[in-house]
């Protein structure tokens, strides 16, 4: 076995990876908070006022960077699941159902600034409008998927069957994606783009892309200390889990 | 013990369901009453003004029809799980992405295709106009072993537990997303003048993919669900 190899089916053992994810969590906290204020700085006070929006466009410093994270929590997810389908690993079903509620959370941060910057927007809270409605059928998918892994007893079995509706759903999204789009919309199209220039003022930029950075260290702190917590909770009869609490009990 | 040929399997499966529902005939007629109380529902709750259900009839005839099979599919692996059959199934040599494509067949058969049947009086009582009455029927042909095939996959994740009815609606509906919105879409392009071709190709194009797609996927979940 090279060193490689090694490597990986050590760092996938519940115990090391409990312990490197201990280590790991706090650090991603502590950055993406530090990021978090900058960028939170950058775009509520250093960056201009948009000429034809006003102050209210503000609210993109978090609506983007968590509409980007919610469809990330869900790749990240679904990836997971597949691993964990394919190659058993256990690990990987943690992983995947740890992501479930943070992906969740910020498809529900999304709906809600969403609509807070409706209101003054539209001038209304809530409108049937394409992205508007895929975000809450994938918000639906999430709750599907943990709803399922609630469901049933045995946590292997339980993650396994979430894992597939969780692929099921990819399969599903842009199909709904595309499915809405051709229905009704009204949201404005994407202004910041991967290839070719991006149509936004790179005082505007700079801190929505340190946001998108933040959440997504964020996302993988919350990760580590929900797969912890995960670990512990299927390992429960373990010898490990037992010194940590034994520890835990003496100190 | 020879087990005999893949052919032969499915057509004994196919008779012992068809049988199974025959024998309790009553409760085949369920799903119509169902959607028949839906229906009568709407024009309590909106008023009785034939324009306006004009309307939205061709929409609320296929979310009555959508919510009356969602009802129906408990009942695709209930008893065969209840009396262990489901099991025999797993385990048998033929493969069983291709027995639970006879089961989900049997299962649209007898659910789906009579409300289909009864569809267009249904839009009759909602005052649904003359153009779209044969594209609803055409829409709800390919939409429904769609919406089956998808159900069942879901169905087939939820198998063993007891009380599933709930989780079983969350699980699907938002995977009935896309089928609606094409099926009622192409009533409503209809109800208008519109081309209403395109929606319907799509689905006869989703319908082809999902009957490839769904028997596997439905015998992994099954696998899993089992396991």
């Amino acid at each position: 076995m090279n060193a490689l190899t090694l490597w990986f089916h050590k760092i996938g053992s519940p115990p090391t990876f409990y312990r490197i994810a201990g280590a790991l969590a706090p650090w991603c906290y502590g950055i993406a908070l530090l990021l978090g204020l900058v960028a939170l700085y950058g775009g509520l006070v250093l960056a201009p006022r948009d000429y034809q929006q006003g102050d209210a466009y503000r609210i993109i410093f978090i609506h983007v960077p968590c509409a980007w994270m919610s469809l990330f929590a869900y790749f990240f997810m679904a990836a997971n699941a597949f691993v964990a389908l394919v190659w058993r690993i256990k690990l990987s079903e943690i992983l995947a159902m740890a992501s479930a509620p943070i992906g969740a959370a910020f498809t529900f941060i999304t709906l809600v600034t969403g609509s807070l910057w409706g209101k003054p927007m539209w001038g209304t809270w809530w409108t049937w409008d394409a992205r508007l409605t895929s975000e809450l059928v994938l918000l639906f998918l999430y709750f599907g998927v943990m709803g399922l892994y609630a469901a049933i007893e045995d946590r292997r079995q339980a993650a396994r069957a979430a894992g597939f509706l969780a692929l099921i759903g990819i399969v599903n999204l842009p199909i709904v994606h595309f499915s809405v789009n051709w229905w009704n919309t009204l949201h404005q199209g994407s202004t910041v783009r991967l290839m070719g220039p991006s149509k936004i003022d790179s005082a505007m930029i700079w801190p929505l892309l340190t946001m998108a950075l933040a959440t997504h260290i964020w996302f993988f702190g919350s990760v580590l200390a929900r797969t912890r917590i995960g670990l512990l909770e299927l390992d429960a009869g373990k010898d490990w889990v037992r010194k940590i609490a034994l520890d835990q009990q003496r100190a | 013990m020879s087990s005999g040929s893949t052919l032969a399997a499915c057509s004994a499966l196919v008779r012992r369901d068809l049988t199974l529902v025959w024998r309790r005939r009553g409760d085949a007629l369920n799903p119509i009453l169902f959607a028949l109380i839906v229906i009568a529902l709407f024009p309590l709750a909106l008023g009785p003004e034939p324009q306006q259900l004009q309307r939205i009839a061709a929409g609320v005839v296929f979310v009555a029809l959508l919510l009356a099979g969602l009802l129906a599919l408990d009942t695709l692996f209930r008893s065969d799980y209840e009396d262990g059959s489901l099991e025999q199934l797993v385990l048998s040599s033929h493969p069983l992405s291709l027995l639970l494509a006879c089961k989900i067949a049997v299962h649209w058969l007898t659910t789906a295709l009579p409300l289909i049947v009864v569809a267009p009086l249904l839009g009759e009582l909602l005052h649904l106009a003359d153009s779209v009455r044969w594209v609803l029927v055409a829409a709800l042909l390919l939409a429904t072993p769609l919406l089956s095939l998808i159900g069942a996959v879901c169905v087939a994740l939820t198998v063993g537990m007891h009380r599933s009815g709930m989780l079983l609606a969350l699980l699907v509906l938002p995977l009935y997303v896309p089928v609606l919105i094409f099926g009622a879409g192409a009533c409503n392009a209809a109800q208008i003048g519109l081309p209403y071709l395109a929606p319907l190709l799509w689905l006869a194009a989703a319908l082809v993919l999902a009957l490839v797609l769904a028997p596997l996927a439905c015998a992994a979940a099954l696998r899993i669900s089992l396991s």
